[in-house]
């Protein structure tokens, strides 16, 4: 009996400890500079062009995320078709996989002269590139997404859609008027995993995108830069404001979501 | 001949539901019973559409529909979890169909408010589904599945979560619904009483296959194997109401007397259940108010059981153990008395 208590006991204070440390360690983030150097970094020239970098490039990858991982996690949940094993364990590949071999994995494929060019014949330039930024954060955050998605779809009964169909609706009727709806909460959580993720994804933009100075400079490229030229004030800045972005970023997705919610 | 199925197979995983064939003709009620997990739910899916059969092929009027997406089959499902979709109120549920058919929100209002009045769930209209009991919930499935006027509406026991009275209400209802918009039926169920009360047409199925078709009738009365019997194993007697005694309802089965507690008015048809009756070489007093006298003319071991069937005027299947057959010294053509409470003849229709 006393050899439980404590057991739980350990485990409670366990948690309680990390997470103590975890917050003082954010904390610290706020403490440490002074509020005049946090305002002076956060207004200079390279943390503005990188915050706009960042948001742009994460909300056009989240959207790109959230078109390409509804069908595809519709696709899994709903049809069984030839490879379907191997598609659903290359999607999940990354999530084990470092960051940083991701981005190595991709520079060699999209900087392979065939491929590069045949890119560039469409006029897209993807290897250092703010595009190269895009397509980095697609594939760091999809894997994450299609599985929310691909569990949200499951959780909509099948027989909702037979229903549907027997009432006169086609396929695609079916999936926008009643799946779409009835998967919403999986869907916003998707987006807004995606929207973080994007925001945070570091290793594979460094090696695809090659994080230049004021070119290719995302909000967690210019805390990585700053911080071995030793600007500490810089690099804490960029870490403030991505944790920033982040909490607004959920915010406002909980607001249309409750929104919605009440709409409907 | 509305719908032909003919030698249907299908295959999901582990099991099969092997050459099915049965028709349906316009205006009938066909029940299908059997086991859990015999393929009735598959089966009725595939005449649907929702699966595609291994084999086999299904037919509407003289159109080969096997292949046929469901949304073109003109056929409507109601669900034994009713399905109503949950993020749209009531009224938007029933005129969801509609809508598709028809492109004036007028029509579709007339047709949905009628319907509503008609199932008796008007008052329910601008609710939340998820809001609504069981019955009502049900009510709606089935408006949703009958305001498009099907040309076949099946249903996945649609009364299984219902209470006795609403169950019995319920059916009652769907009854004359059918009537008014002239559906053709396909129910599943587990319940004997809706085939009595609904049924012009049984099929039973065990493990994927079909092992009889046949009117209510035939099923009860002559069941071609012991699985049916067991099955279907229920006394079920048409009788004749003729008067009171105290709060008690008399009635006339075949020149018979039994007293049951339920109400009835004209033809009945009452149910008795074989476990329920006590047999004994002896009168004996008790306080039940059935006491038949009658001859054992068939005595069946089945397992550790054994049927016998009692003339009495009306025959009747009672079931008792082999200890107390070898007790009362039961045998075929021994005369017996059968003793059975007043509550324990149901009226189901
Ligand atoms: N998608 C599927 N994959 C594999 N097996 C399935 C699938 N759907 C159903 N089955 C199996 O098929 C069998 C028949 O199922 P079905 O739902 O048709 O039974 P049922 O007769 O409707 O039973 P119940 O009376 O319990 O509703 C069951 O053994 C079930 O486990
Ligand atoms: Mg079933």
């Amino acid at each position: 009996m006393s050899g439980k208590l404590s057991f739980k006991g350990f485990c409670i204070i366990l948690a309680a400890l990390f997470t103590a440390i975890l917050f003082i360690a954010i904390a610290f983030l706020f403490f440490v500079p002074s509020p005049q150097e946090i305002w002076k970094s956060m207004t200079s020239p390279e943390m503005i062009f990188s915050l706009k970098l960042s948001v742009i490039t994460a909300a056009v990858s989240s959207a790109i995320v959230m078109l390409l991982g509804i069908p595809i996690g519709y696709a899994l949940s709903r049809f069984s078709f030839f490879g379907k094993s191997i598609v659903k364990s290359v999607i999940d590949l990354p999530m084990a996989f470092p960051e940083l071999v991701l981005g190595l994995s991709l520079l060699l494929f999209f900087g392979n002269t065939y491929v590069s060019r045949s890119f560039e014949i469409i006029g897209l330039k993807i290897v250092f590139t703010k595009l190269g930024i895009v397509v980095a954060q697609i594939f760091t955050a999809l894997p994450y997404s299609t599985r929310i998605i691909y569990s949200a779809f499951e959780g909509v009964n099948r027989r909702y859609e037979l229903v549907s169909r027997s009432l006169g609706y086609g396929e695609f009727e079916t999936f926008t008027k009643i799946t779409l709806p009835l998967a919403k909460k999986g869907l916003f959580a998707s987006t807004i995993i995606a929207f973080a993720r994007c925001m945070g994804a570091f290793g594979a933009v460094l090696i695809l995108a090659g994080g230049s100075y004021m070119n290719t400079e995302t909000l967690p490229i210019a805390l990585y830069l700053n911080m071995s030229y030793g600007n500490l004030g810089m690099a804490i800045t960029s870490g403030i404001v991505l944790i920033i972005v982040s909490f607004i970023a959920i915010a406002i997705f909980e607001k249309l979501e409750g929104l919605n919610a009440v709409k409907s | 001949m509305l719908l032909r199925v003919e030698n249907l197979s299908l295959e999901f995983g582990e099991f099969k539901v092997e050459s099915a064939s049965f028709e349906v003709e316009r205006g009938d009620y066909l029940i299908i019973i059997g086991p859990t997990g015999s393929g009735k739910t598959i089966l009725l899916e595939t005449i649907a559409g929702f699966h595609t059969p291994k084999q086999g092929r299904i037919y509407m009027g003289n159109e080969d529909i096997t292949s046929l997406p469901p949304e073109k089959r003109g056929i409507s499902m109601v669900y034994q979890d009713y399905m109503l979709f949950p993020n749209m109120n009531v009224y938007n549920n029933i005129a969801y169909g509609l809508r598709k058919k028809i492109n004036n929100d007028g029509e579709v209002r007339k047709e949905v408010k009628h319907i509503a009045k008609v199932l008796d769930i008007k008052h329910l209209l601008y609710r939340n589904p998820t809001t609504l009991s069981g019955g009502e919930q049900q009510r709606v499935a089935i408006a949703r599945a009958l305001v498009v006027k099907p040309k076949i509406l099946l249903m996945d026991e649609p009364f299984s979560s219902l209470d006795v009275k609403t169950r019995e209400k319920m059916r009652k209802l769907v009854k004359d619904v059918m009537k008014e918009y002239e559906t053709t039926v396909i129910q599943i169920t587990h319940d004997f009483e809706d085939v009595f009360v609904l049924a012009n047409k049984v099929v039973i199925m065990k493990n994927g296959k079909i092992l009889q078709i046949g009117t209510p009738d035939d099923i009860f009365r002559k069941p071609t194997n012991e699985f049916i019997a067991n099955f279907v194993s229920t006394n079920v007697l048409r009788c004749r109401a003729v008067g009171k005694k105290g709060n008690l309802s008399v009635l006339n089965c075949n020149g018979v007397t039994l007293y049951t507690p339920d109400k009835s008015h004209g033809s009945v048809i009452v149910s008795i259940r074989p476990e329920e009756i006590i047999v004994s070489p002896y009168k004996i007093f008790s306080s039940a108010r059935n006491i038949l006298k009658g001859k054992i003319i068939d005595v069946i071991r089945r397992g550790n059981l054994v049927w016998l069937t009692v003339d009495a005027g009306i025959k009747l299947r009672t079931v008792i153990t082999p200890n107390s057959m070898e007790l009362l010294g039961i045998e075929k053509n021994k005369d017996v008395y059968l003793i059975f409470k007043a509550s324990c003849v149901k009226v189901i229709g």
